[in-house]
């Protein structure tokens, strides 16, 4: 009798690597919906970005007129000769307007496309920041333990026990107005446009960055007991290199799923505050402050557009953050079953 | 337990004193009182005037001097006058608000609840089904949609294409909800005062449902999604335990199994997070009320922040921050009853 002895196969090292990032973007990679929702929120920032060379307008552009024309209608009789915009660039030709216009004529597509600057900045740089916040803050607590953790969880408990909406109208009235000397500060400082996109990114952080930081406590909290942080401390490790270099990668799967969840957040927050009056002020352009006297039009003809464009950006941006962090959860965090 | 429910009830009070100093300080803060209003109603208002009712208003004091006026009367129940209307703040916001957003959160917690729990187990016992994705997906949606932006399109569709809702508001023309025993006075026959009994009562109720549905349908959305993913979730983890496996292993039916072992211990953990999505419900309504112009909370809040109606926000913001005090405390007692692993002293 001969035994065969069967060569084993190795897949060579350089087709699939299996660090723990490789494995998970292959489970990501699977996830199509996740996958669509990064590439829908990366082609949302990407025209925002683009938006003056997408758009032949200005996005305070009025054209009286044409307010309230429905989505590419042509009603070029309304420009004299040369005053039209006459070549056509990408959607828009001469007196047609790709989603309509507003109450103002103002060019909704483009409106559109400016405001998403806006929002996925405060969506990005909000979430960005109140993750960072919560993360070291809720690391910090963990891992020095004693009094100091004692005052940030109950800070975190009375901060989440404070009427949260409420607080938010509060300080963003407060800081919007112009006789509060803060906000007279801001004001000097940024100026009105940019202030109001300051102020929402300063609220947001206030009053977001605790969900983060217990997930990311509870998390540290048992990382720090196992044998590889008492190795990294044996072998001469400081506080803070075992803390960035050991306890917080371990820790980036809730992170990470915390902050692409937190963009979703942050532009639902943003579009709230902007469509009470209370967020983003005109002259500037955000979704949420497009849709702000939009409830006024719904009896015009026409009217509606004014608010189901900017309404629709918002509700796909933020549920492709969502399918985006759900995605990453299953792909990052091996315990989470895929259910 | 007696011991930690009584120190846990002692425990809101610094809290809640806590929360009242942060907001009056806001609040303060906000430029325009009410003098400020009156010189700008008023040409032949003098600088002098100005001075004379900011001080016999006491509105020259600090904040905290003003803080601590204002609390020595809130803890004796009162909690001056609104502005704007001219009664007790606490009447107003008690007697003209309180009401309108109890009905309507009341009832959108209520179909809420008794949709996102069927739903969400339907959902997790045929995991991985078409349903359950359609499911999954229509929460994702849930989810992710801004409230305000559902309210218009339900206002676009049904009240202005379908003319078949109220868009806006709440009218209450006082129709009563029919009383059988004056109806018996009028007639003797049972059948001809049932069907009137029966056509009023209709009555009744279309017209009130004609003003509710849309925003309840709209705050509703929101809590639908979140439980019914949380309960899919909750059920998901309680069907994969050890004592499941047991009770089918005894020979239990399914159906037993799911209901009385499974759902059981499922459902627990949602009961909690609706005790603390409550508060948030009252002042959360903020968008939905604003676009109903709904008379509720929510918009009394933001109207009296913008019209600069103190007492009446500090009366809403405090009710509403010992709300969302007592519902935690209230989860957290639910916890320690349905949860005998916990222990609290």
């Amino acid at each position: 009798m001969t035994t065969t002895t069967r060569p084993l196969r190795v897949k060579s090292a350089r087709k699939q690597t299996n660090s723990a990032w490789a494995m998970a973007w292959r489970r990501f990679s699977r996830h199509k919906v996740a996958l669509m929702g990064g590439f829908v929120v990366l082609l949302f920032a990407a025209m925002s970005i683009a938006a003056p060379w997408i758009s032949p307008y200005d996005f305070r552009e009025i054209n009286g007129p044409m307010k309230f024309s429905s989505p590419s209608v042509e009603k070029a009789a309304f420009f004299p000769a040369g005053q039209c915009h006459s070549e056509k660039v990408f959607l828009w030709e001469c007196g047609v307007y790709p989603l309509g216009t507003d109450q103002l004529g103002r060019d909704i597509l483009t409106r559109v496309l400016y405001g998403g600057r806006v929002s996925l900045l405060v969506g990005i740089v909000g979430a960005l920041i109140s993750t960072i916040l919560g993360s070291v803050l809720g690391a910090l607590a963990a891992y020095v333990g004693g009094k100091f953790d004692m005052v940030i969880s109950r800070l975190i408990d009375i901060m989440l026990s404070m009427p949260q909406i409420p607080l938010l109208l509060i300080l963003s009235a407060l800081l919007n107005n112009r006789e509060v000397p803060l906000g007279q500060m801001l004001d000097d400082w940024l100026g009105s446009a940019n202030k109001s996109i300051f102020i929402i990114i300063l609220v947001f952080i206030m009053f977001y960055w605790m969900a983060t930081a217990r997930l990311v406590r509870g998390e540290v909290l048992s990382l720090k007991e196992r044998e590889f942080t008492d190795a990294a401390r044996v072998l001469g490790g400081g506080h803070f290199r075992v803390i960035l270099r050991h306890l917080l990668p371990n820790a980036a799967a809730v992170i990470i799923v915390q902050f692409s969840l937190m963009m979703g957040e942050a532009i639902l927050v943003e579009s709230g505050l902007s469509f009470l009056g209370l967020g983003i002020q005109q002259p500037a352009v955000s979704w949420g402050n497009m849709l702000s006297g939009a409830q006024g039009f719904l009896f015009r003809t026409n009217g509606i557009f004014i608010a189901v464009f900017p309404g629709l950006f918002i509700f796909l941006a933020v549920l492709c953050f969502n399918l985006l962090g759900d995605g990453l959860r299953d792909a990052l965090d091996p315990r989470s079953i895929r259910r | 337990m007696i011991n930690f429910l009584i120190r846990r009830f002692l425990q809101l009070i610094p809290t809640l004193f806590v929360i009242s100093v942060i907001l009056y300080s806001l609040l303060a803060l906000k430029p325009g009182d009410p003098i400020d209003d009156m010189r700008r109603g008023n040409p032949g208002f003098t600088q002098a005037d100005y001075e004379r009712l900011r001080e016999l208003y006491g509105l020259d004091d600090p904040w905290y001097i003003r803080y601590l006026k204002w609390l020595g009367r809130a803890v004796q129940g009162d909690f001056g006058p609104s502005r704007q209307y001219g009664m007790p703040a606490t009447q107003y916001v008690f007697q003209y608000r309180l009401p309108y957003t109890v009905v309507l959160s009341g009832l959108s917690l209520f179909f809420a609840f008794i949709i996102a729990v069927p739903l969400g187990i339907f959902s997790a016992l045929r995991q991985h089904s078409f349903w359950d994705y359609l499911i999954t997906f229509i929460n994702f949606i849930g989810v992710s949609i801004p409230i305000f932006w559902l309210a218009i399109l339900l206002i676009y569709v049904f009240s202005i294409q379908i003319r078949n809702f109220l868009p806006a508001g709440f009218v209450d023309r006082g129709i009563p909800w029919p009383d059988w025993n004056t109806l018996a006075q009028e007639t003797s026959d049972t059948l001809e005062i049932l069907s009137i009994y029966f056509s009023k009562a209709m009555t009744y109720l279309a017209y009130y449902s004609r003003q509710l549905i849309l925003p309840v349908v709209a705050l509703a959305s929101l809590q639908l999604a979140q439980w019914t993913r949380f309960m899919r979730s909750s059920m998901l983890e309680v069907v994969s335990m050890d004592y499941i496996r047991t009770a089918k292993a005894k020979g239990l039916t399914h159906k037993t199994v799911i209901f009385r072992h499974a759902l059981r211990n499922a459902i627990l953990p949602i009961i909690t997070l609706i005790a603390l999505s409550i508060p948030v419900l009252f002042s959360g309504a903020v968008l939905t009320e604003t676009v109903f112009n709904w008379p509720g909370m929510g918009t009394a809040i933001l109207g009296s922040l913008l019209n600069n109606d103190f007492n009446v926000a500090m009366v809403a913001l405090m009710f509403i921050s010992m709300l969302v005090l007592l519902f935690n405390l209230l989860a957290d007692i639910v916890y320690a009853l349905i949860d005998p692993r916990i222990r609290y002293d």
